[in-house]
């Protein structure tokens, strides 16, 4: 537990100052219109209900306003590149976006919710009130009506007795446009379910866009000042306090107090969602400038297994190990962005991604490069963002785990360090690498294979055998395999890999290899990388909080990992 | 677009619109409102719904993530025959559910998204082409392993 809060102290203090913000914005709200003598008469017909219902606005207000935020790449990556003397745990923290978006989201559907059946009870209590015939309070509040000589007098939208709910929503722009945004919430929540998001990713980006009517829809929302108070001018006069039970005698000219007169609540959405709707806009903007710059491929490589590698270069194109890119291919579709991984080292002069079949458009992609006859399709990149992967250099041990198509940011990272090391790179820290390559079986990463040995063959040269020590585990392997692999075990060379380092079979002990780097280092501290699947996430992280040693002094284990 | 299923999105908003009219069911119930047995049916319809579409059908290309217990539902929704098989059928019934609760307003959103969710489905047999009859029995069975 000690370890866990060291580990992600930042992430806790931001998740516990929004949840602290929106629970004192929606408190704040609550008691001004629970308590406030401007809505006294309004609650006379909606009771508390009124009260629900604007506190929730006011949050999703509040978090309308931060789900853009998470979602500006670019000025995350600046951000980023700026925070050089809090690398570690900021950069850290910005890794979460993703997930903070995700929050703020939840926290938003759970708003939406009660500010919705908030309103299907005010709704509910002015029909009923426009209806009644009882002569209390509430009646005369609503029979007050547009007609009145003194103006705005008033306080029920409903205001002939033969308007439906039904028809009030529709017709008025709160009732249609709160409609029509919440089924567009519902459309986007739906289609970004994380199956959906990884199995036909499409769906996903394509409907995600249509928060633009969301936040248009959320602009306008307000209008039409439905939400009424008593006016500062007619509290004078009327004041609920003295006014209120004398309420059959308003309309006696001799008598003190006077009608009451309303306005309403201006729109005040469009407070909160402009200046992150300004800044988003400029990102696609950026965005779109950036993708714009002209691409030229240099090599087009066919790896086996369907595998397709794209060395390209762009002017003005700089990038860290382990960042991504966005690709586009007008060819194949106009609007689509795609993230890879790019698998190039900084050091070389160009930058290179592996595109492995696993969809529409990536199966047409490889289709398109390999036409012999026909002309390279044109290719347009945005990018490129960041990840934690920059970080790696400052650890002095670092343990590299990739599962599967994981492996793809650690090529860039494996080579940049050779490059460096060769170099004796002052930046590196690092004085052993330990990685782990899990994965069923190698046939679409034969090109991290050969990457793996080509290192494997340099460092013998050099003499640093230590620097790397790879771990490859195949976890889909069968008794032929591992027949073979019992037979020839005295070979030099791994059968399967060619490899110096043998093939493990099965899964790691995790256990075991903490603990085992755990005593080899016991001063260092150890950032563990990952690119793999949840499951293994969890199995990591617990390990970095089980071998992590409470003395500062001793082995720390520092997790961090990839998202897309 | 022709690989996307887009029946796992109408699935996703199927049971996200039972949901919804669940929901608004009970408010409409509990607060006693107008017309409020349009939300008792709405209650009804929901959980009529949330049980069809819980189980995930197979996908066609892939491995299918099963929905926690799943297994037991399926066996109940088998029982429905044809109505849970055909994609056709599937986009009628829940446009036909979702007509009774567009008449009252807690209720309406369940309505629209219930509909959403039914021209989804009508757009997976009709205009993309794939067969109507996509979710065979062996489908609704959990996957292997």
């Amino acid at each position: 537990m000690a370890n866990c809060l060291l580990n992600h102290w930042l992430s806790v203090l931001v998740l516990v100052m929004w949840l602290g913000l929106n629970v004192f914005l929606f408190v704040n709200a609550f008691l001004s219109y629970e308590k406030g003598d401007k809505y006294y008469y309004t609650r006379e017909i909606l009771g508390s209900a009124l009260a629900w219902a604007r506190a929730s606005a006011r949050c999703l207000n509040f978090n309308s306003m931060l789900i853009l935020f998470p979602m500006c790449r670019n000025l995350l990556s600046f951000l980023r590149g700026t925070c050089s003397f809090c690398r570690r745990t900021l950069r850290k923290q910005l890794d979460h976006n993703l997930t903070f978006h995700k929050l703020v989201a939840y926290m938003i559907c759970l708003h939406t919710a009660i500010h919705i059946v908030a309103h299907l009870f005010n709704f509910e209590r002015y029909d009923r009130s426009r209806q009644s015939t009882d002569g209390s309070l509430a009646s005369v509040l609503s029979s007050l009506s547009h007609q009145e000589k003194e103006g705005d007098s008033w306080l029920n939208p409903m205001q002939t007795t033969n308007m439906t709910v039904i028809y009030m929503t529709l017709t008025s722009i709160p009732g249609f446009t709160g409609v029509i945004i919440t089924i567009v919430l519902v459309l986007m929540v739906t289609s970004s379910m994380e199956f959906i998001r990884r199995s036909y990713f499409e769906v996903f980006w394509y409907t995600h866009h249509i928060f633009i009517i969301y936040f248009i829809g959320l602009g306008i929302h307000g209008i039409g000042g439905i939400v009424r108070g008593q006016t500062e001018e007619s509290i004078k006069e009327n004041h609920p306090y003295r006014c209120a039970e004398f309420f059959e005698k308003w309309d006696d000219h001799d008598f003190h107090c006077k009608s009451p007169q309303f306005e309403g609540n201006s729109a005040e959405s469009w407070k909160w969602i402009l200046a992150p709707g300004v800044l988003y806009f400029f990102e696609r903007i950026l965005r779109l400038y950036r993708s714009q710059q002209q691409v030229m491929i240099t090599k087009v490589v066919m790896h086996p297994s369907k595998v397709l590698e794209l060395q390209m270069i762009k002017r003005g194109f700089s990038m860290e190990v382990g960042q991504y890119i966005f690709v586009n291919c007008p060819s194949i579709s106009y609007l689509e962005w795609h993230p890879f991984t790019l698998t190039s080292a900084p050091e070389e002069d160009f930058f290179s991604i592996h595109v492995r079949a696993a969809g529409d458009w990536t199966e047409n992609l490889i289709k398109a490069f390999e036409q012999q006859n026909s002309p390279i399709p044109k290719i347009e990149v945005d990018g490129p963002f960041g990840t934690a992967s920059e970080d790696v250099f400052q650890y002095e041990v670092a343990m590299l785990i990739g599962a599967g198509i994981g492996v793809t940011p650690f090529a860039s990272i494996l080579k940049s360090i050779w490059y460096k090391f060769q170099h004796a790179d002052h930046n590196l820290k690092t004085q052993t690498i330990y990685f782990y390559w899990i994965c069923r079986e190698t046939g679409a990463f034969a090109w991290f294979n050969d990457l793996l040995a080509s290192l494997e063959q340099e460092m013998e040269e050099s003499g640093k055998v230590g620097f790397l020590n790879f771990r490859l585990f195949l976890t889909g392997w069968d008794n032929n395999i591992a027949g073979h692999a019992a037979l020839n075990f005295d070979k030099a060379t791994d059968i399967l890999t060619g490899l110096k380092h043998k093939t493990f079979f099965g899964r790691p002990m995790w256990d075991k290899e903490f603990s085992t780097i755990a005593t080899i280092h016991p001063k260092s501290v150890v950032g563990v990388f990952l690119c793999g699947p949840q499951a293994l996430e969890k199995c990591l992280r617990k390990c970095c909080h089980q071998y992590s040693s409470l003395d500062p002094r001793k082995t720390q284990f520092y997790f961090n990992k990839e998202n897309f | 677009m022709g690989q996307i299923e887009w029946a796992m999105w109408a699935n996703e908003q199927a049971l996200a619109s039972g949901l919804i009219l669940i929901t608004g069911g009970i408010v409409a119930t509990a607060g006693q409102f107008t017309q409020w047995y349009f939300g008792a049916y709405s209650i009804v319809a929901g959980v009529f719904v949330c049980l069809l579409e819980y189980p995930r059908g197979k996908r066609r290309k892939g491995s299918t993530m099963e929905r926690c217990g799943q297994k037991y539902m399926t066996k109940v929704v088998k029982l429905f025959g044809p109505l849970s098989r055909n994609y056709y059928v599937r986009a009628f019934l829940h446009l036909g559910l979702s007509v009774p609760a567009g008449f009252l307003l807690a209720t309406i959103l369940g309505t629209a998204c219930l509909a959403i969710a039914s021209g989804i489905y009508l757009l997976v047999s009709g205009v993309c082409g794939q067969p109507a009859d996509a979710m065979t029995p062996q489908s609704l069975q959990p996957p292997a392993g």
